[in-house]
């Protein structure tokens, strides 16, 4: 079952947005437990601001996961073929997240329907935490 | 305390294979944790329906394999001359060539580029393998090293 049709979707098309609550510091423990990353900077504040930073962020990989969303809620997780990000900025408790995607170009490459997706994350002042592209077979 | 320093000589270096157990309570628990609520991640009948063998993983797990599989990570990169207290996640890129199910996987990352300048970066290319020996995910995971405060 594809929820994707490489024909009706134009270049410039838009994904439904995804909107995170407020990211919180307990989030950021839970994630840290599912995930296995414990590094410190992302669960205590004091060891955070020995670092240089001013108090705890969240793991990267968690902004991404909110990408991850995005594109699983739009497309079928079989079809996704490549999914990566850049990290631009620090996402700290207490913002929340807009995970947008946009239709960059569509293909047709070896017999294979391919779409690139672009995908950004931003907080509510517009600064961009991560961005990327997912290529999605259609 | 002195400072540590990475060094072009690491591109190459390769880490240890391990095994990982891809459990469906720990998909679960991944998906509860970053708000994921679609039911393919939770429902055998859900995942079946939708045309998938098992319940699949969700695209980013494959971190939870490298973590929790690889836990030593922390005392490579400190061995590699990295202050893991300075690390910042630069890119992660991963390629899709099976679905991730539950049931053993096995791993194993190399360093495949260094740079040492204005910014200290690393990249280390991980293959997860299924209990077949298929190749399933590449991850490509590039991080970068904060300079002391001058």
């Amino acid at each position: 079952m594809s929820k994707i049709d490489f024909d009706k979707l134009e270049v410039g098309y838009e994904l439904p947005p995804l909107k995170t609550d407020a990211i919180t510091h307990a989030n950021l423990v839970r994630y840290a437990g599912a995930s296995g990353d414990f590094n410190p900077i992302h669960n205590d504040p004091d060891f955070a601001r020995k670092t240089g930073l001013d108090g705890t962020i969240a793991h990267g990989m968690y902004v991404m996961a909110q990408l991850g969303r995005l594109c699983t809620s739009w497309a079928d997780q079989k079809q996704i073929r490549e999914f990566g990000v850049t990290f631009k900025n620090m996402t700290k408790p207490g913002q929340k997240l807009t995970c947008t995607g946009k239709i960059k170009r569509k293909k047709e490459e070896n017999g294979e329907k391919l779409i690139t997706v672009s995908l950004e994350a931003a907080d509510d002042s517009g600064e961009v935490k991560c961005s990327g592209e997912m290529i999605v077979v259609a | 305390m002195s400072v540590k320093t990475i060094s072009k000589d690491l591109i190459g270096t390769k880490l240890d294979r391990y095994e990982f157990d891809v459990e469906k309570g720990k998909i679960r628990e991944f998906c509860q944790a970053i708000g994921e609520t679609n039911s393919i991640y939770f429902d055998l009948e859900a995942a079946k329906k939708a045309g998938y063998e098992d319940i699949p993983a969700p695209p980013t797990y494959s971190t939870v394999i490298q973590f929790w599989g690889y836990p030593k990570i922390w005392q490579d990169m400190e061995n590699m001359g990295v202050d893991t207290s300075r690390i910042l996640h630069l890119k992660e890129k991963y390629t899709y060539l099976k679905p991730i199910y539950p049931g053993k996987v096995s791993s194993q990352g190399e360093c495949v580029n260094v740079t040492v300048g204005k910014m200290d970066t690393m990249t280390f290319k991980t293959t997860i393998k299924n209990a077949k020996g298929e190749s399933i995910v590449e991850a490509e995971m590039s991080i970068f090293i904060r300079k002391p405060e001058a």
